[in-house]
């Protein structure tokens, strides 16, 4: 068989890491190649590479089709035929698939630069059609789209213009946000293009998909490669097994939380978007942590208990009090805090003084006397940037200044000087330094000695076990393990979220 | 559109995050700040315009007819900027205000024409209508999800409709009772110059204007409610998670917006004391201009004394070119009025010391990997590369 792409060699550091390590890879033509690895485990860092967005350290050397390739080079992979289809698939929602597809690959145009939208529709309808997808419909704007019409439409852009079969498509993450039915749609289109030749990355957290779909995958781990094997001569536990490896156990000696007799949180059969159902309570003075794979519905479970996002029924209790759906000022008032997962979009008014932003969940707090006191804002916020050790040059300056790191401890400090009860944090640690992480852990367990119930959610598996009392392990839109105790290992915890995609997918 | 010119002036950055501040503190640019070239180019302005037409235009420096004169005319600007101002600070765009203080005009003219009633029940019916406008701009944006630049366009036309509805054009002249007048017109202020015979007086309805000014001031720096309004406009989504009422921000800032403007009618009413069709909205490029202008003076967003500022800078500019260039005014003033605006923008843009990096920096991403993209990196800022997630 042919090998269509041969890296070899290929490392990729950055400061303070070593992301890929001698990474080798082969992918066959007409073959679909799995990759598959941990949070961390180099993976994306390989697609980035691949797609020129990352500059590979010297000594790599890649073919793709017999002919030398240069990594770290878009346009020459983009030439040779790579194509790349990720997660978010870059589609404009109010355009239609016509708009959509001619916008990635050009448009037709006749004389005097006039658009032949004839030519151009037939070109999508047909692409789409060599896809299995013979009935979209293409003139109405994306967003009305079927999940998996979509991702066809991001596909058939990808493929348009390929003259002969001599090349890579890259799937990165691609059924993450499809539900099942449609997941078998995109199978059908993958089966398609692999018949005429077209060799297949696909990157996927979903072991399941990888054993229905790939032929070969590459285990990566910690940024080596642990083995390349044909998926006949794995199984499920073998491929788990190969993922995690067996690392060394944290053990700490957590405080054992206090059981209160009113929950602090109670969550009653919450419903929407990829979360089917959830019930969850954490207690007073309990960290209670969330893991889950991306699409297994814990990217929303954060949203929907604070109001951030609306969740379709299901009830959320703070401490006795039943708050609206989609309504955070409730929430808040009920003694619900909350640091959102994505701090540039949804944390920060990035223009506003890092005082403003650390007091904005409870201005009035300065409000007497018919004035705002600025003064005891100022030293409100000296006392915090103290506390949470923020590295600032002063009070006045805009927090879009401060480091990632520090940003999110001004967020903790806005929480935190609520004094909440509750206390709900979504991928706390999440692009920030070791150290900063270290000291948000700190501040997680003191709110938890206070008195909060705290409730964290994180892909971050090695940060779950050491903050949580007990993990609540997310599968296919609902809770199915919970772990506590000498059975909280990273391991563990990682592999009950990997366990049972298939019983619970729907 | 975005409103904030350049963030707070800061030359000492934490050390620990090279990779999201860019320095931009060019050499040439410190003593510009040093002096306040850039937060104060409108003082330096308004001054390098008494001094340059003050000793060339003999009728400059002269209080009657011209410093009193846009003094008192230009609170009508003043206001009607501030009725931008205000929305503004949420990022709620209000383009009705013209044709509002037209409203609120027409209908003082109107009852005092027409009616029995005093000419002051006249003045509340028109402010009362213009509350309801705002009212109804507020409910079009926040309930009906209208962009507010749409919505207040499109208001803009049904109330010049009602208009015509309520006066079927012409102007309307000595409407007005003499105590209406006097309410607004008499001067609280009046002392004799001591090296002429000039006799300074400054009308009511100027000091209510400041009144105005000052309250919407203090709302906006010294109180909750104007915190949260700048934080609405700062980050909607991040202000509402923290527990701020957005939609009442918005609401409540359309209505005080057509509020304001209503009250510009007013002053309108006193110091003209006719309503002709051409009031209101062809005041909006000068009373918006002002609040851009404004934005790049003291603060570094849009503020209450920088708008003033800016008006009187133009006011006072466009006088002077007037008696120098009298018969080229007309081409002139809104030539200085664009060309004043853009220049005061760039160079309190040029100062932007610290400049948040574009880049989606890792947090964004629901699964995120040690694999920071590295700050040298070449595509850094090409989100067409979007980041992979594992």
């Amino acid at each position: 068989m042919s090998k269509l792409l041969v890296v070899r060699d290929l490392t990729k550091s950055f400061p303070g890491q070593v992301a890929l390590d001698e990474f080798d890879i082969e992918i066959e033509a007409g073959r679909t190649h799995a990759l598959v690895g941990q949070n961390g485990s180099g993976k994306s860092t390989f697609i980035k590479i691949l797609a020129g967005y990352h500059e590979p350290d010297p000594g790599s050397s890649a073919r793709l089709a017999g002919h030398d390739l240069r990594l770290g080079d878009g346009e020459a992979a983009k030439d040779a035929g790579v194509r790349f289809v990720h997660q978010d698939l870059g589609l404009v929602d109010t355009l239609n698939a016509v708009e959509n597809i001619s916008m990635g690959v050009g448009y037709t145009t006749g004389r005097f630069g006039r658009i032949n939208w004839q030519a151009d529709r037939r070109r999508a309808v047909d692409g789409l059609a060599a896809l299995g997808f013979t009935d979209v419909p293409v003139d109405v704007p994306i967003a009305a789209l079927a999940p998996s019409e979509k991702t066809a439409v991001a596909l058939a852009r990808a493929l348009d213009g390929w003259e002969d079969n001599a090349h890579l498509l890259v799937l990165d993450e691609p059924t993450a946000s499809l539900p099942g039915a449609d997941v078998e749609r995109l199978f059908r289109a993958i089966r398609l293009l692999k018949e005429r030749g077209v060799a297949i990355l696909y990157v996927s957290h979903h072991l399941d998909e990888v054993f229905e779909i790939a032929d070969d995958v590459t285990v990566l781990r910690d940024g080596v490669r642990v083995t390349t094997e044909s998926t006949s001569d794995l199984d499920h536990e073998r491929l788990i097994e190969l993922m995690i490896g067996h690392r060394l156990e944290h053990v700490d000696h957590r405080s054992v939380a206090r059981v209160g007799e009113t929950a602090g949180l109670a969550v009653e059969s919450i419903r929407g978007g990829t979360i089917a159902d959830l019930d969850l309570v954490v207690q007073p003075g309990e960290v209670v942590g969330v893991a889950g794979i991306t699409g297994s519905g814990r990217e929303l479970v954060a949203p929907f208990i604070t109001g951030q996002a609306p969740s379709e029924s299901g009830n959320v209790v703070v401490c006795g009090t039943s708050i609206p759906n989609y309504d955070p000022h409730a929430a808040i008032s009920a003694g619900m805090a909350f640091v959102p997962a994505d701090r540039a979009t949804h944390g920060i008014i990035p223009l506003e003084s890092v005082t403003h932003n650390l007091t904005l969940a409870d201005v009035d707090r300065n409000w007497r006397g018919g004035r705002l006191r600025h003064r005891d804002e100022r030293a409100e916020c000296l006392e915090w940037i103290d506390r949470l050790q923020i590295k600032t040059a002063g009070t006045g300056v805009p927090i879009a200044a401060l480091s990632g790191g520090n940003q999110q401890k001004v967020l903790f400090g806005r929480s935190l000087r609520l004094t909440p009860s509750v206390l709900v944090l979504d991928e706390p640690t999440s692009g920030i330094d070791v150290k900063a992480k270290d000291q948000i852990l700190q501040l997680i367990d003191q709110a938890a000695g206070d008195g909060a119930a705290v409730l964290v959610v994180s892909t971050d598996t090695d940060e779950l076990v050491q903050a949580a009392h007990r993990i609540l392990i997310m599968v296919g839109g609902t809770i199915v393990a919970e772990l506590s105790g000498a059975d909280m290992t990273t391991e563990n915890v990682e592999r009950a979220q990997l366990q049972s995609t298939k019983a619970t997918t729907s | 559109m975005t409103t904030t010119i350049n963030a707070e002036p800061n030359e000492d950055v934490p050390e620990e995050s090279p990779d999201e501040i860019e320095r931009h503190s060019a050499p040439s640019a410190s003593w510009v700040h040093r002096i306040g070239l850039d937060r104060f180019s409108g003082l330096y302005l308004l001054a390098a315009f008494f001094i340059f037409f003050g000793i060339t235009e003999n009728n400059f420096l002269v209080w009657n007819g011209s410093i009193e004169f846009v003094l008192t005319e230009k609170v009508i600007v003043v206001l009607l900027a501030l009725a931008f101002l205000v929305p503004l600070t949420t990022q709620t765009f209000d383009l009705s205000i013209g044709a509002t203080m037209a409203l609120s005009l027409v209908i003082v003219n109107k009852v005092a024409l027409e009616t029995d009633l005093p000419d002051g029940v006249g003045a509340l019916l028109g402010m009362l209508a213009c509350l309801v406008i705002g009212a109804l701009n507020g409910f079009i944006v926040v309930k009906l999800r209208v962009n507010s630049f749409i919505a207040t366009l499109g208001m803009s036309q049904v109330i010049a409709a009602i208009i015509r509805r309520i006066h079927d054009g012409g102007n309307i002249t000595n409407a007005f009772g003499e105590s209406y007048i006097n309410f607004g017109k008499s001067s609280l202020f009046s002392f004799k110059w001591p090296w002429s015979d000039t006799q300074i007086e400054l009308p009511y309805y100027f000091f209510f204007g400041l009144i105005v000014a000052t309250i919407i001031w203090y709302v906006l720096e010294h109180t909750p409610v104007g915190r949260k309004m700048f934080a609405t406009g700062g980050n909607a989504e991040a202000a509402r998670l923290s527990g701020v009422k957005t939609d009442r921000m918005a609401w409540g800032s359309l209505i005080a917006s057509a509020g304001i403007a209503g009250f510009a009618g007013l002053i309108y009413s006193w110091k003209f004391a006719v309503y002709t069709s051409s009031v209101g909205p062809p005041l909006l490029f000068t009373a918006v201009g002002a609040v851009f202008f404004g934005a790049s003076q003291l603060k570094g967003r849009p503020n209450v004394w920088g708008t003033i500022i800016a008006v009187y800078v133009l006011a006072f500019g466009i006088k002077g070119i007037g008696l120098r260039y009298p018969s080229e005014i007309d081409w002139m003033q809104p030539m200085f009025e664009g060309l004043t605006l853009i220049v005061a923008v760039a160079v309190a843009s040029r100062q932007a010391v610290v400049k948040v990096n574009r880049r989606r920096t890792t947090d964004s991403g629901s699964d995120s990997t040690p694999e920071q993209p590295s700050p040298t990196n070449k595509l850094t800022d090409d989100t067409a590369v979007a980041e992979p997630t594992v």
